[in-house]
């Protein structure tokens, strides 16, 4: 019994560097998804390109790749990160590609209407966007935005490479210690907690946003 | 205001998709309270040439003024358009009511109304909120004021459009085939808006197929074909004496 609360008591700290590389990850990426699509649709060339070529390179690596590269060969060009620092800024920037491209089709699955409609009441196109396509946005994307959520609390133990405790690393190192797969079973019940919170909350968000719809 | 005064004056206005004509040297004039139907087949140019008033496109050529002001001028065959500021002041002006209505989804109806007088004239909520209100009465959608515009009926939501232009007060107004997208019995509810504020003198082009509209609403009708104005007139003149060949077929074909 002490074996198994001890066990749960190492498990919630490792929840604890899961949830902080989670929150801190979609807090800042998914704001920078929304600017990167902007620039993704801007009608200057080169910006729009220069965004297209960031999103292959993100969509078209393995995370895993990814967090290698900033832990290890960042440093070797003098960019010195902490372990947490480096995680967060592959993550960030790996989960903004993402969430770029979902609010890109939803900012180009809003009806040319929308912006006549703006146009012609005079709205400038900062108001436009504010206020009338991405409110609209935003309801359309939630189910997208929702899977890459839930993907993200999921992908956070690939931090395990770079020799942090994250939830999963921690079960792990109990495994092999004591030859017992309960942390396994306990991990699984931690993270199909995280991810039934999350499907709760995107639900209510859904229902929030989306009450003037039939 | 006298009634003689030139609302909006259009010269030679050229204006092409794609090296595809479809606009071919088009002139015209409207006066204050004149209410302007344009009528003709589909791809005739008749939405391309409203749409060409308030920049949703650009001309390529000829030259478009507003109350006397310039929005493009003519200049060695090709139209050059305002400053921003000026354009933006020309198009406070003008209002435009869509065949596909285009309100906001995530507003309410009185929402709608108060958008644009809040956010782009800069209003106080209550200068703004008694006028959006009387709209809303004159348009018999005041008890609808709180309502998602997706619980309203396609007539419903085209009355609240009209009466959201007509919250920015504007002197000009635009309908782009107001009542194509809707069933026919719920035209009538918009028709008549629309001839209210004829009545009332707004100066108005309404691009449209409904004949009877046109008839009895409209001080002058102008029949386009191929990017030309084929035929201008007065209803009464237009509908029983019509003098082109164009017209009197298209017209046979629309009244059978």
């Amino acid at each position: 019994m002490h074996n198994i609360l001890n066990t749960i008591a190492l498990m919630l700290e490792g929840t604890e560097t899961t949830l902080q590389i989670f929150f801190i990850t979609l807090v800042l990426s998914i704001p920078i998804g929304m600017l990167v699509s902007l620039a993704r649709l801007s009608r200057l060339k080169p910006v729009s390109w220069f965004m297209e070529l960031y999103i292959w390179i993100m969509r078209g690596t393995p995370l895993m790749l990814q967090l290698l590269f900033v832990y290890f060969a960042l440093p070797m060009a003098g960019i010195k990160l902490s372990d947490i620092t480096a995680a967060l800024l592959a993550f960030t920037l790996n989960y903004a590609a993402y969430f770029a491209e979902i609010f890109r089709a939803g900012i180009q699955s809003i009806n040319r209407g929308q912006y006549e409609a703006a146009k012609t009441l005079g709205m400038s196109y900062t108001q436009t966007m504010r206020r009338i396509i991405l409110p609209q946005v935003i309801r359309r994307v939630l189910p997208p935005i929702s899977n890459e959520t839930i993907n993200l609390v999921k992908d956070t133990s690939l931090i395990y490479i770079l020799a942090m405790n994250d939830l999963l690393r921690v079960a792990r190192t109990i495994v092999q210690r004591e030859f017992d797969m309960t942390p396994f079973v306990v991990a699984a019940v931690f993270y199909l907690a995280m991810t039934f919170v999350l499907t709760w909350i995107f639900k209510r968000l859904e229902a929030h946003y989306g009450k003037y719809e039939v | 205001m006298e009634n003689s005064t030139i609302m909006i004056q259009m010269s030679d206005i050229y204006k092409s998709f794609n090296n595809i004509p479809v606009l071919k040297g088009i002139s015209l004039e409207v006066k204050k309270s004149e209410v302007l139907a344009v009528i003709g087949p589909s791809g005739s140019g008749k939405s391309t040439l409203l749409r060409c008033l308030n920049t949703l496109e650009t001309i390529d050529g000829g030259s478009i003024k507003i109350k006397g002001e310039y929005l493009a001028k003519n200049s060695d065959g090709k139209a050059e358009y305002a400053d921003k500021k000026t354009q933006k002041h020309i198009l406070g002006q003008m209002c435009m009511v869509f065949q596909q209505f285009n309100l906001f989804p995530h507003m309410t109806v009185l929402e709608n109304l108060l958008e644009a007088p809040l956010h782009v004239k800069n209003m106080k909520k209550n200068e703004i909120l008694p006028v959006a209100e009387e709209l809303l009465r004159k348009t018999g959608l005041f008890d609808k004021r709180d309502a998602y515009p997706s619980r309203l009926s396609g007539g419903q939501q085209q009355r609240v459009a009209i009466a959201r232009a007509l919250c920015m007060s504007p002197d000009i107004m635009l309908f782009d085939e107001p009542t194509s997208a809707l069933d026919p019995e719920l035209t009538v509810g918009v028709l008549n808006t629309m001839r209210q504020l004829a009545e009332e003198q707004m100066t108005m082009i309404v691009v449209t197929h409904e004949m009877g509209f046109a008839r009895d609403a409209a001080s002058n009708v102008i029949f386009m074909a191929d990017g030309n104005i084929i035929e201008k007139a007065k209803p009464h003149d237009f509908f029983s004496n019509p003098q082109e060949e164009r017209t009197k077929s298209f017209l046979k074909n629309m009244l059978k």
